[in-house]
């Protein structure tokens, strides 16, 4: 077993750094104070594959590994969550069910122009009355003859705001007279298919999460995505690779709070000397800098499973879990540690204190993470 | 078709430089490595000679293995070949040696080379010595600082910047450059060009005995250059804090450090002192 990283991985680290510290951190502060989505760095990206990370080279992609995709968006969030949230939704729930489950033509006819970033991905799940219980989803599809019909509407959908792409969750009648869920594939210029309202949210500023309505919005029998009634199994896999890229990203806003911490420590002085001097904060800085590292180990434990073709839902919930609840931890120690400054908008720990909550909420909440792993453990023969 | 050979170098990090206060030395061993600034900026220029005209780029450095991070990099921005001159007996190097072991390669392995680009010089010895130096053991013209190559079937046309002008060099082939930092900013790395380096890793390795040095072959020994001393630079300012209300301070600053802000300044601040605004 070996901890190192291999070369290709410190390189993918390097070249990820490189880009995102030079062309994004430097107007980071302000696309948070104005919750706006920056086009003019999605036009930097787009070449460089950060929407195609996983997607294969035949569909235009840079069919990078899973430890891969992680640390891309460990890097990216390490700078900006809000874009490292909308790169890994728009990979994990957008691309990769269509991936998954798509056929050759649905593949054809929608990965390329997303692997591009020329159409957004959005997975959109949650409903005003089904959040965690995916069982409540009101959304419906009818089909008719020759197409679907869907009409609900969908809260909090990330990336709503700017999508192209849309996989919408709904419910339909089936021969047994129960319903069964659905997953439909959406292209924005759908007549019936709207925008609502920005929502206006604690972190995540730059990400325009937000409504969608679908009124009597007609889509082809083609663009459901796997079978009528596949939409829970659908739903779950998606989830189960989202999970790794939320806990890569909330381990990339606890890394960056943890810097930020380290050199603020060393610098402020107070009784006459640096804050790194007091026994206090060298505790925080070490429980710091332990729960960080054992994140990662989960994170990119995950990761390998998920690349080795093992059974990785498990491990991706403990990894989504732990680095959510570290980023949490820490943020608030570098908060805590930066004193009044750290509760200020001068100071980057009092943004990564914001965008670190809801990575504990997002993508399945903490609640149903630990679900998860119970279901795990107790289906195992003892 | 140009065939170039790019001289790189793996230097460490600048933002994440370990220094020991005690002694200011680089903690090498602690320190991330990266492609030099300048030797990434001549592996640009031949990229953009390969993509205006076709090349075949091989890229080279000198160092321990983990040097091979920068040549898998070179390959995924596109270079065509990555080699790696690595052996105890080179290590420790100075710049005269450096050049030698580089021109033994190139003769015994490129001896049909066109071109040879370098950076003006690394961010971390800042020497500038290595790319003439080597132009003078392979007995081939140089130009160095340049910032702009126009390549020809049996020449180059080379701009650099001197002073207030630019300057336009003609050099028959085949010759060496240097490139300046200033020019030629470097490509951002696609993750595809990561990835797909990997899937056909191969570097060539080549050690000492391949480039038939003698076995009595030892740079550290054999380099004349002998480093006296490292330091990092301290400044000697001193600070004075001036206390007391608003007027008199002002009065004291003027009084004390006026003919200095003046100098700064340009002005005579006395001939000034009564103006009315």
């Amino acid at each position: 077993m070996d901890f190192n990283p291999c070369m290709k991985h410190q390189l993918i680290r390097k070249t990820v750094r490189e880009f995102v510290e030079s062309e994004i951190k430097p107007h980071v502060a302000l696309m948070d104070k104005e919750s706006r989505f920056p086009w003019e760095i999605i036009e930097k990206m787009k070449p460089l594959n950060f929407f195609g990370l996983q997607v294969p080279r035949i569909y235009g992609g840079a069919d990078l590994d899973t430890i891969s995709y992680a640390i891309t968006i460990e890097e990216l969030s390490r700078v900006s969550a809000a874009l490292g949230l909308c790169v890994t939704v728009h990979n994990s729930v957008g691309i990769f069910p269509i991936l998954k489950f798509g056929t050759p033509e649905q593949k054809k006819r929608f990965v390329p122009e997303m692997a591009k970033g020329d159409s957004i991905g959005a997975f959109c799940l949650t409903e005003a009355n089904a959040g965690s219980d995916a069982g409540g989803v009101e959304t419906n599809a009818v089909e008719t003859q020759d197409a679907f019909i869907l009409n609900g509407t969908k809260i909090f959908v990330t990336n709503g705001g700017v999508c192209g792409t849309i996989l919408v969750f709904a419910i339909s009648e089936g021969k047994d007279k129960r319903n069964h869920a659905s997953v439909f594939i959406v292209e924005k210029d759908r007549p019936g298919f709207s925008v609502g309202e920005i929502e206006d949210l604690c972190g995540m500023r730059a990400n325009p999460v937000s409504s969608l309505f679908f009124e009597d919005c007609k889509v082809p029998k083609t663009n459901l995505l796997g079978r009528m009634g596949q939409g829970m199994k659908i739903g779950l896999t998606a989830l189960d690779t989202g999970r790794i890229g939320i806990a890569a990203q909330a381990l990339g806003i606890a890394q960056a709070a943890f810097e930020s911490s380290v050199s603020y420590a060393k610098e402020r002085q107070q009784f006459n000397k640096p804050l790194s001097k007091f026994q206090t904060i060298q505790n925080y800085l070490a429980d710091m800098a332990t729960k960080i590292d054992a994140s990662r180990l989960l994170v990119y434990r995950a990761a390998a499973c998920k690349d080795k073709g093992k059974a990785f839902s498990a491990e991706a919930s403990m990894a989504k879990l732990y680095c959510s609840s570290t980023a949490m931890e820490v943020t608030g120690l570098a908060v805590q540690i930066h004193g009044g400054y750290g509760y200020s908008k001068e100071y980057d720990v009092e943004r990564y204190f914001r965008d670190a909550k809801v990575t504990q909420i997002y993508e399945g909440t903490s609640e149903v993470q630990k679900m998860v792993i119970a279901r795990a453990i107790l289906s195992k023969p003892s | 078709m140009l065939n170039i050979i790019v001289c790189i170098k793996q230097v460490p990090m600048v933002s994440e430089l370990p220094w020991d206060s005690k002694t200011g030395t680089l903690k090498r061993e602690l320190a991330e490595g990266m492609m030099d600034p300048a030797s990434r900026r001549a592996l640009e220029a031949a990229l953009q000679i390969k993509e205006n005209q076709g090349a075949h780029i091989c890229a080279v450095t000198m160092g321990p293995a983990m040097a091979q991070e920068i040549l898998h990099q070179a390959k995924a921005l596109g270079a065509d070949v990555g080699v790696l001159l690595t052996d105890k007996r080179m290590a420790g190097a100075d710049t005269f040696l450096t050049s030698h072991i580089l021109a033994r390669f190139i003769q015994r392995e490129y001896e049909n080379f066109d071109l040879v680009l370098c950076g003006s010089q690394t961010s971390d010895s800042e020497t500038a010595q290595v790319g003439p130096q080597l132009a003078e053991e392979l007995n081939i013209p140089a130009i160095g600082y340049v910032s702009q190559i126009r390549a020809k079937e049996n020449s180059v046309e080379a701009q650099r910047h001197v002073d207030d002008f630019f300057e336009i060099l003609n050099m028959d082939l085949p010759g060496l450059i240097t490139i300046d930092l200033s020019a030629y900013k470097p490509r951002y790395l696609a993750l595809e060009g990561v990835e797909k380096a990997f899937e056909n890793p191969d570097i060539r390795i080549i050690d000492a005995k391949k480039l038939g040095l003698d076995d009595s072959f030892n740079a550290l020994k054999d380099s004349p250059t002998r480093i006296i001393d490292v330091f990092s630079p301290t400044t000697q300012n001193e600070n004075r804090v001036l206390k007391g209300a608003v007027k008199k301070v002002v009065d004291q600053l003027f009084d004390e450090y006026g003919k200095v802000i003046g100098s700064a300044m340009g002005k005579d601040l006395k001939t000034h002192e009564h103006d009315e605004v």
